[in-house]
């Protein structure tokens, strides 16, 4: 378990556009990224981006190792 | 917001590329997919044998075929001249998956396939998106034009997330190329769609 400091909270975390992430699921390989949606179930059921898993934010701590490391990882 | 956290927490726990999505899901202006994470998966369920997935997959771009070729009927020349396009490129997926099959097993498949590649037939027909033939179109029974089209993007949307889904949990190698194959294919076909709905909606 990663303890977070408050100065680790504040650390800047990288966002990357809407047109960004259209272009990489327009034009990649699903297999080059992971794309994860953090949201409750019935809000990806309502819509998800294709291909997104769903790994609620609560659950992400327990299940962060169904994630492939060493490919960009975009969560939403 | 949650997802920023998300980010966070992973670039903690040692993820090195991690992102967060600008807006978040409300700002997201492509393509959507709806259902729960495993829609559509129970349709290949018992299915383990790459020749079986080919069999369904072939099925359900079948059914979108039909799916075509009857709102062709219906719609006049111009809207129909989109539904025979669309139905043309189900009849190339259909080609892929021969070819495809062709490439694993070194030969084309029996003229009994699908059915001699799976153990049981579907029920009924099925189309891509995981609805019945004769369900979607029933609704599009008085629907106009672009609400049509919109049923069509949603589906095969549903279709390509299904796909890429499939990918992921299949263990054969050859089952990864169909899926790989059909994910691919599906999204080319979707940016066709896309780039006609585009263009009938700023009409």
């Amino acid at each position: 378990m990663v303890k977070m400091g408050l100065h680790d909270y504040f650390k800047p975390v990288s966002t990357w556009s809407v047109e960004k992430v259209r272009e990489l699921v327009a034009e990649r390989d699903p297999g080059e990224y992971v794309l994860v949606d953090v949201r409750q179930p019935k809000e990806y059921e309502r819509g998800h981006i294709p291909g997104a898993r769903l790994i609620p934010l609560s659950e992400l701590e327990d299940r962060m190792d169904e994630l492939e490391r060493g490919k960009p990882v975009i969560t939403y | 917001m949650r997802s920023r956290a998300a980010a966070q927490t992973l670039g903690n726990a040692g993820f090195s590329d991690v992102h967060s999505l600008e807006g978040g899901m409300k700002a997201w202006d492509g393509l959507v997919a709806e259902g729960i994470p495993e829609a559509g998966m129970a349709y290949f369920l018992g299915a383990e044998r790459p020749e079986e997935l080919i069999g369904l997959s072939w099925l359900l771009e079948d059914g979108s075929g039909i799916f075509y070729s009857e709102l062709a009927k219906v719609f006049p020349e111009v809207e129909r001249q989109v539904f025979e396009m669309l139905e043309q490129a189900e009849g190339r997926h259909k080609d892929s998956l021969f070819g495809l099959y062709q490439d694993i097993f070194g030969k084309v498949p029996d003229e009994h396939f699908p059915g001699s590649v799976l153990r049981d037939m579907p029920r009924e027909r099925v189309m891509e998106g995981g609805m019945s033939v004769a369900e979607a179109l029933q609704w599009t029974r008085d629907k106009d034009f672009s609400d049509v089209l919109e049923l069509c993007l949603s589906l095969e949307t549903n279709s390509y997330d299904l796909y890429i889904k499939m990918r992921r949990v299949v263990d054969d190698e050859r089952a990864i190329r169909v899926f790989s194959s059909l994910a691919e294919e599906e999204k080319q076909h979707l940016k066709r769609l896309t780039a006609i709905l585009d263009e009938r909606l700023s009409v």
